[in-house]
């Protein structure tokens, strides 16, 4: 069990606790040439915000408060949470030059920089202006994000998956089980341990008795 | 009634130490002529390893011809021979596995560990062919699977074991004290002679000297000074955090 644990320990990636998020994914080379591991840098104050206040889900519309772009309304195509950053598609852009090598200078590509969660507000979907948001329950117990102007219930947006699986176009392959086979209750609650019950399956019948042990 | 409580309770103690380990039983072989020969090579081992083989219960025959047919297990299905992504469903969730039976439990087990070793020897033949591997993501799948199916079955035998005899932990043990004067928990270990026979377990030291006394002492006050301290930083740090960012009371 504890090897375990220590072999798990070594496969979940572990930061240093002043590690600088960056729009990089931690595991591509831009990212560990900015941040190498003996390299500290100047501190960045990031307003404490709990996982439960948290409001924007990638995919959302929202609309920019102040910056360059401001008033324009765009779709969320990426959050940082440890910078509480949100990256919008499209907007808010400078421009960079990409695959220089020699004298060509590269194509010239729009770039999104990232936008605090201060400078951004959700969209209500019916009237499509920006408003303010809180966490409320609905009857059935749900947990929702409501506007405040306007009291409608924001849902929540639909975002393909990374790996393109459309789940009500999904075909089982031939090691797949079908939803109905999985659902399907066997369960019966009894005084058995799993090795008895299966003993008493496969008709094994265990007659030797354990030599006396002494545990300390 | 206390035979049957004492054997539930051994089975319930442990799967692992339940488990029986079987050792190949082994002859020196009449027929194969490439083992044998492979044992007159060595000498000394030829002599250790015939007193071995030919004790009284290890009499099965040895077969050394080499399997071609059985091992279509570690591979993959053909269709997926030579494809670069491989399409595989989503993996087991705790909620699903929790209305299987034991004996479900049981079968799913060796279908998620075959599945497990054919991933790997595809991994392992990726590696030496220097390719990469087609959709390594269902290594994952299968580990993460396993994983969950062995915590409901511990789930279960945890539940059973409290319900029966109050123990809430399957391996005894208990809070002793070691020579640095820390206390721990010592989880026992299963021994064939008692611990008054025991010579190598009698030299251990389950208490601290005399002369190590006053440095426990020291030891936790230093321990609840970092301890404030922490909670001091954090304090200190959230202050900070309220003064840099100040909670907007007025709405956009």
């Amino acid at each position: 069990m504890r090897l375990t644990a220590l072999l798990s320990m070594a496969a979940k990636a572990a930061f240093p606790h002043d590690y600088r998020y960056g729009t990089n994914r931690p595991w591509t080379i831009a990212a560990q040439r900015l941040n190498p591991p003996g390299k500290k840098r100047r501190k960045v104050f990031v307003e404490p915000i709990a996982n439960e206040d948290w409001h924007v889900v990638r995919g959302d519309t929202v609309e920019i408060l102040s910056g360059k772009d401001k008033g324009k309304q765009g779709k969320v195509a990426q959050v940082i949470r440890p910078r509480n950053w949100v990256i919008l598609e499209g907007l808010n852009t400078h421009y960079r030059y990409i695959g220089r090598s020699g004298d060509y200078r590269g194509t010239c590509i729009a770039s999104e920089a990232p936008l605090l969660l201060k400078d951004v507000t959700l969209v209500d979907p019916t009237d499509r202006k920006p408003t303010d948001i809180e966490w409320r329950y609905t009857e059935e117990g749900e947990r929702v994000r409501v506007s405040v102007r306007t009291g409608r219930i924001i849902p929540k947006p639909v975002y393909q998956r990374k790996d393109g699986i459309i789940p009500q176009q999904w075909k089982d392959g031939p090691k797949d089980t079908s939803p109905e086979d999985t659902l399907q209750k066997t369960y019966t609650p009894s005084l058995k341990t799993l090795e008895e019950e299966v003993m008493e399956k496969m008709n094994i019948q265990e007659d030797r008795r354990p030599r006396k042990s002494y545990w300390y | 009634m206390a035979a049957a409580v004492t054997s539930r309770l051994t089975a319930a103690v442990c799967r692992q130490f339940q488990r029986v380990v079987t050792v190949s039983s082994y002859t020196q072989p009449q027929c194969a002529t490439q083992a044998f020969s492979k044992f007159h090579s060595c000498q000394r081992r030829q002599t250790y390893d015939s007193w071995w083989f030919r004790s009284s219960t290890n009499n099965r025959a040895l077969h050394t011809s080499c399997v071609r047919e059985g091992l279509e297990d570690f591979f993959d299905l053909p269709e997926n021979w030579g494809e670069q992504t491989v399409k595989s469903g989503a993996p087991w969730t705790g909620k699903q596995l929790r209305v299987k039976s034991n004996e479900d439990l049981h079968k799913l087990w060796y279908v998620l560990l075959k599945e497990k070793n054919m991933l790997l020897t595809l991994e392992q033949e990726a590696k030496r062919q220097r390719l990469p591997m087609p959709s390594p993501e269902r290594l994952k799948k299968v580990e993460r699977s396993m994983k969950r199916l062995d915590t409901v079955v511990t789930e279960r035998e945890d539940s059973l074991r409290l319900l029966q005899t109050g123990q809430e932990r399957g391996r005894p043990g208990e809070w002793r004290r070691n020579v640095f004067g820390k206390t721990f928990w010592y989880r026992f270990k299963e021994h064939p002679i008692p611990w008054y026979l025991n010579s190598r377990y009698k030299r251990r030291r389950f208490f601290e000297p005399s002369h190590v006394a006053p440095y426990t002492r020291l030891s936790l006050e230093k321990y609840l000074r970092s301890k404030i301290r922490k909670e001091k930083r954090e304090k200190r740090n959230q202050k900070m955090l309220a003064a840099v960012f100040p909670k907007k009371t007025a709405l956009a």
